[in-house]
Parts: structure tokens; sequence; C-alpha cells
């Protein structure tokens, strides 16, 4: 198949979808009402509540949703083969993914702008809200964790890279004092800023600064007998080489600075700078696969086998550390794929953010669902980076060989700058800027959820231990708890666990719709079938990968000391999230029959 | 013709707006809060004297209050306001 029928074949999706099944729900479910205030309106404090046009809310939804998620998720789910990926992000983002958005949006707006704490507390139970917030806190700490890693052990430690980002977080926050302190023109910083953060990642691919960075991650090059050269470096604890523990270490301390300074002064001009960065590299990625459309490669299976085994699909013999086999197709690929497909981040984003800022009802199809639907481009796209930027060039083996070192967002940067290379980007500056690119996607995230993880620990403990309430210290206990994580955990099982937790709490917020369409009298199955695929199918995901980590750190007898503190860390947070999820299940459930012995409301 | 042209423009309009909402509309949501917050510390100030308990000397809550009084309403709105934790998400 050309990649380019993979494209069209998702912009068919978009159409349909959009065109027939989401518009058919809007208008005969939902019937938005324009005469209705928003709660942007009714309650516009020019703050929280303050109406935006639909093309901006649009735009920042999007920006919102789309982080790692949609593009590591792809890549890794590959290894059941490119087919079975591809018909998850498609149907996933067709029957759940925009419904999930949509209904998110229409909730808050339809209930004053309420957030899911409150909704839960009034739809579930008085107790869901504080189980809901311990478990969006354990959430983000898996996020913290995957993203930690694939920043930290895999992005940074290319030598080719650390500099670019560093540069271009500089750069970023030369904006913030050229757009705040100085009072200069944004379209002047912005060109100044973008330039200078083109220059600054082509610095980082200078020979005699790859070779510096080496020297710092204390690169170790021998050479075998028949030419072939192996790089080795030393361990600095338990599996942990010097570059992850060193680009971890400073990966956590560019969060520090993220969540304790203004987020004018750090996160939001750096922020910024980035957005040019990644809005350029998909667009020229984009233009570059267009005028490219390579046929996917003949040895790149469409489907290798139940299991996610790539050994089984391909010669490792030639590979020193095994890909592990990811797990039964169902549910791991379900939630491996995250964004993309469907995602809690976007239900949270949604209620809080967007709902307060939409103008008219009408419009929250095309924000919710149309940005929703663009994700999954996206998704494709990443798909494409690995099935055809790698495949093609590489071959599956390259892939396989990738995966083996633990190179997953490596594969998207290889892939974009294979993509690039059609337009005239020279491979040898498309393969950092991939990685900057990614970097500070992640980085983007991560200082968010770092202060939210603050503020919920401030909230939750500040009044027993007031030590909490001070600014420093809530960030320190929330990076130490990701730092344990993130050199500890083994990259695969805390990735599948973040997409548990992600499509949990996805499933979570399919369950309040559902149950706010049955208090009003509405259809609900258009979001109850999801829910219950949805809450099943993470719920089983969880429970096998918790599974299979304290079964890893119990029959293993020389597992290094790191990943058997990981693996305990790692299934505990599973095994809490089950039973912080089942709870809430539970009352739902009770909810729910309570609902169904009661006249429905008529529909208005 | 000129519809055309107008269809296009709106379009450029409609992707520059898109563009906007990516890479601009959370500074100038933020820039709104910081607003908002050093409103509320005004209000505060002047809060007494709305009460009828004067705290500031008066002639700095008068010079205050002129500013401060078109906000009060949406002031008591966002403090009535149920919030939590994901308000720190968006």
């Amino acid at each position: 198949m050309n990649a380019v029928y993979t494209l069209i074949i998702g912009f068919a999706a978009i159409y349909l979808g959009y065109s027939f099944y989401a518009k058919n729900i809007h208008k005969n479910i939902m019937k938005p009402d324009d005469k209705k205030a928003t709660p942007a309106k009714m309650y516009m404090d020019g703050v929280d509540f303050s109406p935006a046009n639909r093309n901006v809310l649009f735009g920042y939804q999007f920006k919102s949703i789309a982080a790692l998620g949609p593009i590591t998720g792809p890549i890794v789910a590959v290894q059941w083969g490119w087919l079975p990926a591809l018909i998850w992000i498609i149907v996933g983002t067709f029957f759940i993914g925009w419904v999930q958005d949509y209904t998110s949006i229409m909730l808050g707006v339809r209930e004053e702008g309420q957030s899911f704490g409150a909704l839960s507390y009034r739809f579930i139970s008085p107790r869901s809200r504080s189980i809901l917030l311990t478990f969006i806190y354990f959430y983000l700490l898996l996020i913290m964790a995957a993203f930690g890693k694939i920043v930290g052990y895999d992005l940074m430690t290319n030598p080719a890279v650390p500099l670019g980002v560093l540069l271009v977080i500089s750069i970023g926050l030369l904006a913030g004092q050229m757009t705040y302190k100085w009072k200069m023109d944004i379209i002047m910083t912005s060109i100044v800023t973008v330039v200078l953060a083109f220059v600054g990642i082509w610095l980082g691919t200078l020979p005699a600064v790859q070779s510096l960075f080496s020297s710092i991650n204390g690169a170790v090059v021998s050479t075998a007998a028949d030419g072939t050269k192996t790089t080795t470096y030393a361990l600095v604890f338990g599996s942990v080489t010097r570059p992850q523990f060193i680009w971890s270490l400073v990966t956590l301390i560019i969060c520090y600075f993220g969540a304790v300074l203004p987020i004018w002064r750090w996160a939001q001009p750096i922020n910024y700078v980035a957005f040019w960065i990644v809005f350029l590299g998909i667009l020229a990625g984009t233009i570059g696969l267009l005028i490219w459309h390579p046929a996917f490669p003949s040895d790149f299976p469409a489907f290798t086998n139940w299991s996610g085994n790539l050994c089984a699909a391909a010669d490792c013999s030639g590979i020193e550390t095994k890909p592990p086999a990811l797990g039964f197709l169902w549910p791991i690929l379900f939630v491996t794929i995250a964004c993309g497909a469907v995602s809690g981040w976007h239900s949270l984003v949604s209620s809080s953010g967007t709902a307060r800022q939409l103008e008219k009802e009408s419009d929250s199809l095309y924000v919710g669902g149309g940005a929703m639907f663009l994700e999954m481009f996206l998704a494709i796209l990443s798909l494409l980076t690995a099935v055809v930027g790698v495949g093609v060039t590489k071959g599956f083996a390259g892939y396989v060989n990738m995966i083996a070192a633990g190179k997953n967002a490596g594969v998207f940067a290889v892939g974009l700058s294979e993509m690039m290379a059609k337009i005239g980007v020279p491979t040898s500056f498309g393969l950092p800027y991939g990685s900057v690119f990614l970097t500070l996607m992640g980085l983007t995230i991560m200082y968010l959820v770092v202060r939210f993880m603050r503020v919920a620990s401030a909230e939750f403990l500040g009044d027993k231990v007031s030590l909490f309430k001070n600014t420093t210290f809530g960030t320190l206990v929330a990076l130490l708890i990701s730092a344990l994580l993130i050199y500890t955990g083994f990259w695969a099982r805390i990735w599948v666990l973040f997409g548990g937790a992600n499509q949990l709490m996805a499933s979570l917020a399919l369950l309040l719709a559902t149950l706010w369409l049955m208090t009003n009298g509405k259809k609900y199955m258009w979001t109850f079938i999801p829910f219950i695929f949805m809450f099943v199918t993470t719920i089983a995901a969880l429970l096998m990968t918790a599974y299979n980590l304290l079964k890893q750190v119990l029959t293993t007898p020389d597992l290094p000391i790191d990943k058997v503190i990981g693996n305990w860390l790692a299934g505990f947070i599973a095994i809490y999230l089950v039973i912080a999820a089942v709870i809430l299940a539970w009352d739902a459930i009770k909810a729910l029959m309570r609902l169904r012995t009661q006249v429905p409301v008529k529909a208005n | 013709m000129p519809d055309d042209k107008e269809k296009k423009r709106g379009m450029l309009d409609g992707f520059k707006s898109v563009l906007y909402g990516m890479a601009g509309h959370d500074m100038a949501r933020y820039a709104l809060k910081t607003r908002g917050s050093m409103e509320h510390l005004f209000i505060l100030i002047t809060m007494g004297d709305l009460l009828g308990i004067p705290i500031l000397p008066p002639y700095y809550s008068l010079r205050l209050l002129p500013y401060v009084v078109p906000q009060v309403s949406t002031w008591k709105r966002r403090m009535l306001r149920e919030k939590d934790l994901t308000d720190a998400l968006a």
C-alpha cells in the first residue's frame, strides 16, 4: 500500500466520522441551542470564563491535546504490525475519541462550566471527587515517568540533541524577555527567536559539539575484528547508564524551573518558540511525505503476531537486548495507542479549559470533535514515520533494532528526517531537529504536570504538613517521585501503565457523560458502549501489566536493583488505579440504578 | 468574484485564528489570569471600606474604589465558584 493511500483513508474517516456520525449526534441528540448563554458568556469574568472565537479555540484545543502521546503510541504499537495500529487509530477516534472530547465540552457547557471533580460529586457520589483527584495525581505521575524516560533516556542521550534543546530553552527565555520586558513586537520576536532556534539546533549537529557531548556521556567506542563499532557507557547504578542518569537529571532540573518560575518567565515563552519548531516540522514532514509518496516496504508486516513479539517476526540474533513482547493485542494495543485514538487528558482540558471559553453551543463539535480528528491525522503521520520513514530506509530490521535499543521516539525523529529530506532538509539536521521537536513537546506537558502535582500535594497534605504549601518543597517532592519512577521503571511497562491510566480517565469521562445523558432523558448508548469497552479494556490492561511487573520481580533472580524498585512501585500504582477505578465504577453503577428507577426527564 | 475574494480572505483569517489559538491564546489567557489576580488584591485592599470598616487610610481606598467597584460582581462569581485541582490544568 502507498503511504498516501493511508492518508486518504485517514481523511475519508475524518470526513465520514465528522460529517455524518458526529454531526448526526450533535444535531439530533445534543441539540445545541445558540440562543442559550454558554458559561463563557453567562459567567464572563475575563479570566477563566471568557468567550473566544471558534477557530482560536480549535487551535487552543488541538495544541492542548497533542503531545507525545499521539506520536509515540502508534510507533510502539507497530510491534503488532501496522494494520492493527491503523485500524485502532481510525476506529477508536471514529467511535470513542471524538465522543469523549465532545461530550466533555458539552457537559461543561450545559453544567455551568463545572469541573470533572464537581461533576463526579454530583453525578456519581461524594467520595468519587476525592478518588478522582488522587487518581489524577497518579495518572500525572505516570505521564512524568513515561515522558521523562522518552526525553532523558531516548532523545537527549543523542549527542547531537542536548545543545539544541538547551539553546532553544535559552532562546525561549529571550522571547519572554523581548515580549514582556522589552515590549517588542510579537512578529519581530517570533522571527528572531525562531531563526535563532534553528541556528541553535544546527549548532548541536557540529562534530565538535557532538564530540563534547559524547565525552560528557562517557561514550566508549570499541571496534570489533570485523570493523563494526560498538558504543558502550558506564553504569551509574543498577542498569542506569551515565548519559541516561545525566540527561534525565537535566530534564528534571528543567522541569523544576518550569514549575516554580512564573509562567510568563519560563514555560510560556519556551512553549511559544517550541510551537513554531513543532508546527514547521509537522508541515515539512507532511509535504515531504506527499512528494515522496513511498509504498509500504514489503518486509514490514501488516500483522506480526498476537503478542507483539518482534523477535518472533524478525531475526533478533544480532540484538543483545531483545525487545520484550508487549502482551496480547487485546487489551494492550488499545492502551498503547492512547492519544491519537482516545485519551483522558483531553477530557480534563475540554471540561476545565475549553468549555469555559465556548461562545456558542454549536461550536462544540467543531472545536472538540474537529481537534480530535486532526489529532488522529497526527497519529497516522506518526505511524507512517515508523512504517515508511524508517521501514523504507532501514527496513523492518531497522525498526526492530531501534525498538530494541529503546529508541521509540527516535523512530519518529528518523522517520521525520527522512520525510523532510524529500524537500531538501539534510537528514544530518533533520534527525536532531526531530529529536529536539519531540523533547520540547514532552517538556511542555511535563512543566504543567509538575505544577499540578505541586498544587495537588499542597491541597491534600498542606493542612497536615505545612511544608507542602512551600512551592519549592512541593515541586521537589513531585520531581523526586518522578525521578524514582524514571530511573527505575521499564519504559515499555510504564508506557502501558500511562496509557492504561489515560484510557481509564477517558472511560470515566464517558461514564460521566452517560450519567448526564440519562439524567437529561437523552439517548446514551453512544457513550455507554464506548465506556464499557474502554473500562473493561483498561482494567484488563492494568491488571495484566501489574501481574507482569510483579511476576518479573518475583521470578527473575538477578534483576538489577533499580528494576526491582521500579517494578514494585509501578505495580502498586497500577493496582491502586484499578482499585480507584473499581470504586468509582461501583458508585457509578449505584447511580445508574438510581437513574433507571426514576422517571426520565423529557429531553429539551 | 468579490465573493471568491471574501471567501479566500475568510479562510485566511480562519487559518490565522487557528494558528493564534495554537501559538498565542495560552499567553493571552495567562495575562488575563494575572490581571484577575491583581484585581483580587485591589478588591481585598478596599474590602474594609466596601463593608464600612475602614482598614486602609481612606485616601488610598477612595482612589482605588472607582476601579474596583465595576469588578465586584465578577470577583464575587470567581470567589464563590466551586474550584478543584483540575482548574490548574487549563
